[in-house]
């Protein structure tokens, strides 16, 4: 790691996060998995020992665990929180199953993870999901019939992503077993719709880093044959479309002085779409989205040294720790996980598509062997 | 945070609690979040479909807009108690304009949004334009307004205003990505003729005018030629992109063994200016040379940030020379 990054001020700033928080998060209740996802992954990238730390924390983390039964099948998953759960109508969805997931390999629980889980109801519950026709996925069940999807939900690529990463932590390290629970075959169609003319994937044809991480990553885990579905030369597009998201204050660029969304001091950083601002969490989508393709091109990674530029000099907060999305905000949880996340992919630490740093990733999955 | 219009003494409050032994991100929850909560979730619970239910849950979107389930509740209750009611259809949409209004980040509103509408009997576009409007008008990037546009263009199939509206916005901010986007959607969807993909060309042209180094009419540009021309660029399009490289392709420029140019720079207004001549040149043999001038200027000059893909490229090109 960098000598200019504030190890210390960030672990006390995530350790913060995981403390009493004021009501003002009543709001991000919903989303508390993903806050201490956040706060463990960010520690666990920092050197931090997540599993003695927090070992108090393991059997709490168990109790969002709810299985049901639908209909004489049984499926499983995580809510946001046991408190706020109800019997009649269970609040499992995908992205608190993931967090919840991340949040046991962050603390070395696999007691549970081996034996305290259905696995297989677990990926029951992303197979119900997943839309007949369509390819893609919502988040959850409604909450009158059990049986149906939730018709308000949304149903995008990081539904897809989410999905396929459960699969993927629960066993599932091919297509073929995929294939078990999932349509491969139509998820893949959905994700080829979302190739963007640019290159990038994105909603409508307007790319997006977000997403294009979120593509580029359920084909990097399905593998194999997977990549087929892209041409070569939308393949150059995308990895062009990515480079050029860094935000450049050198030559011709610097000519976009009526830009209202360009400033001279991003450079390095990258942007999630063109003409926006460079923010910390899409160095990560798009460093992912870079490293995944650069194993088909041997481009090269000078981009990193701006990057890290950026982070260190522009989104790291000096004083209270954390890394905020631009030089102006305050630091929160998201952009200082995807921050760290950024800086570990660049020293070759973190497994960008699974979300974990490397060492966690491979002793979940020996484990997995034996 | 309750209205008292509703009567809910019948309710039996589900307490939450929060201090479990080893709970992380423990919130400290107010009397008020806990009395709203606790009186939701008792409804939720024994399924309750009522006006008072709906109530309800407006209350508490507004203190957690993320809270998946409760939309999915409000959905339930909705069709319910107003089956295909088209009149009653309006006034929860106009609820939901308010409430979009006020919470512009949440993207759950979008896809409750859809639901509602496809639950109505007699959808129309034109009740959706003023809410997209103002927010698209007070955010003009945003992805998730943006993309429910594009949805509603396609359900109700109606592409009538969509290059107008893309084009004020180009007029407010010739960088608005999203704008330019939203014209190739529309394009793309439209088949449009021969003479209108003219114009759209000379478009695109006008605004590169404005500002020479902008991506997005670049990209516009590049996208129709690619889509509706097959990737053949006109001599008059070779000749506009020449005219933002000053006098780069008369100089004589001699290339040292590392690659790199030795003069000084000449003037160029617009890198995508040059690379899409490159892009150009790389397809005809006699013009190689030119097409390799290009990304050396790329590299030296115009866009040194991204030296490691101009050489890449440029390693393409000289392979695809030796064949």
């Amino acid at each position: 790691m960098s000598d200019k990054l504030h190890v210390k001020k960030h672990i006390k700033y995530l350790e913060r996060h995981l403390a009493l928080l004021p009501s003002k998060y009543q709001e991000h209740e919903p989303n508390k998995l993903a806050i201490i996802c956040y706060a463990l992954v960010g520690q666990a990238c920092l050197g931090v020992d997540v599993p003695k730390k927090y070992e108090e924390s393991k059997s709490w983390l168990e109790t969002h665990y709810r299985e049901f039964n639908l209909n004489g099948d049984l499926v499983s998953g995580f809510v946001s929180c046991p408190t706020m759960d109800l019997t009649a109508v269970p609040t499992i969805n995908l992205p608190n199953t993931l967090f919840a997931l991340y949040n046991m390999i962050c603390l070395d629980n696999y007691e549970f993870l081996f034996e305290g889980i259905d696995r297989d109801s677990i990926c029951r519950f992303v197979s119900k999901c997943q839309i007949p026709g369509r390819g893609t996925f919502v988040s959850c069940l409604d909450s009158m019939d059990n049986s149906i999807r939730s018709p308000t939900d949304s149903s995008d690529l990081r539904y897809c992503y989410i999905a396929v990463a459960i699969l993927n932590l629960m066993g599932c390290q091919t297509t073929v077993q995929m294939r078990k629970y999932i349509d491969v075959d139509n998820l893949l169609e959905f994700i080829k719709s979302h190739c963007c003319m640019t290159g990038g994937f994105g909603q409508y044809g307007e790319a997006h880093a977000g997403y294009t991480s979120c593509a580029l990553s359920i084909l990097d885990i399905m593998g194999g044959d997977c990549w087929q579905i892209l041409s070569p030369d939308f393949v150059s597009r995308t990895i062009e479309w990515l480079v050029m998201r860094q935000v450049s204050n050198q030559g011709c660029m610097k000519l976009m002085v009526n830009n209202e969304n360009y400033d001279l001091a991003d450079n390095g950083g990258f942007q999630g779409r063109e003409n926006k601002f460079a923010d910390t969490c899409y160095v990560f989508w798009c460093l992912n989205s870079l490293e995944i393709l650069n194993r088909f091109t041997k481009l090269g990674t000078t981009y990193h040294i701006d990057a890290l530029n950026y982070l260190l000099e522009n989104t790291q907060n000096d004083v209270i720790g954390g890394f905020a999305k631009n030089d102006e905000d305050d630091p929160d949880p998201y952009h200082t996980c995807l921050g760290i996340a950024a800086i570990s992919l660049i020293n070759g630490n973190f497994n960008g598509p699974m979300f974990l740093p490397t060492t966690l990733l491979y002793k979940y999955r020996t484990h997995y062997v034996q | 945070m309750l209205d008292f219009k509703y009567d809910f003494d019948d309710i039996i409050p589900l307490p939450i609690s929060s201090d479990a032994e080893g709970e992380l991100c423990q919130i400290m929850y107010d009397d008020d979040y806990k009395h709203l909560m606790g009186i939701a979730r008792a409804m939720l619970e024994s399924k309750e479909l009522s006006e008072r239910a709906l109530h309800i849950t407006n209350s508490v979107v507004e203190v957690v807009p993320a809270f998946y389930t409760i939309w999915n509740y409000r959905y339930n209750i909705v069709r319910f108690l107003y089956g295909e009611n088209a009149e009653a259809l309006d006034k929860e949409l106009d609820w939901l304009d308010e409430f979009t209004l006020n919470n512009p980040k949440n993207y759950q509103i979008w896809s409750y949004r859809q639901a509602i509408l496809q639950l109505h009997p007699k959808p129309s576009f034109k009740r959706e334009l003023p809410i997209l409007h103002s927010m698209i008008d007070d955010d003009t990037k945003n992805y998730h307004v943006w993309s429910y546009r594009r949805w509603c263009v396609l359900f109700f199939k109606d592409f009538t205003k969509e290059l107008a509206f893309a084009g004020d916005f180009i007029r407010r901010d010739v960088y608005n990505n999203s704008a330019w986007c939203h014209r190739m959607f529309v394009l793309k969807n439209y088949h449009p003729s021969a003479q209108e993909i003219e114009a759209e060309i000379t478009y695109a042209k006008e605004m590169i005018e404005k500002a020479p180094q902008n991506i997005s009419p670049w990209n516009y540009l590049r996208g129709i030629h690619e889509v509706f021309l097959s990737g053949n660029y006109s001599p008059e399009t070779v000749e506009f992109a020449l005219s933002f490289v000053g006098d780069f392709f008369e100089r004589k420029f001699s290339i040292n063994h590392e690659g790199s140019l030795c003069e000084e720079a000449p003037v160029v207004e617009s890198s995508f200016a040059l690379e899409l001549l490159a892009t150009v040149y790389s397809k005809r043999r006699e013009h190689l040379q030119k097409a390799k001038e290009a990304y050396h200027g790329l590299i030296a000059w115009y866009d040194p940030i991204r030296k490691n893909f101009w050489e890449y490229r440029l390693g393409l090109l000289e392979k695809d020379e030796g064949k």
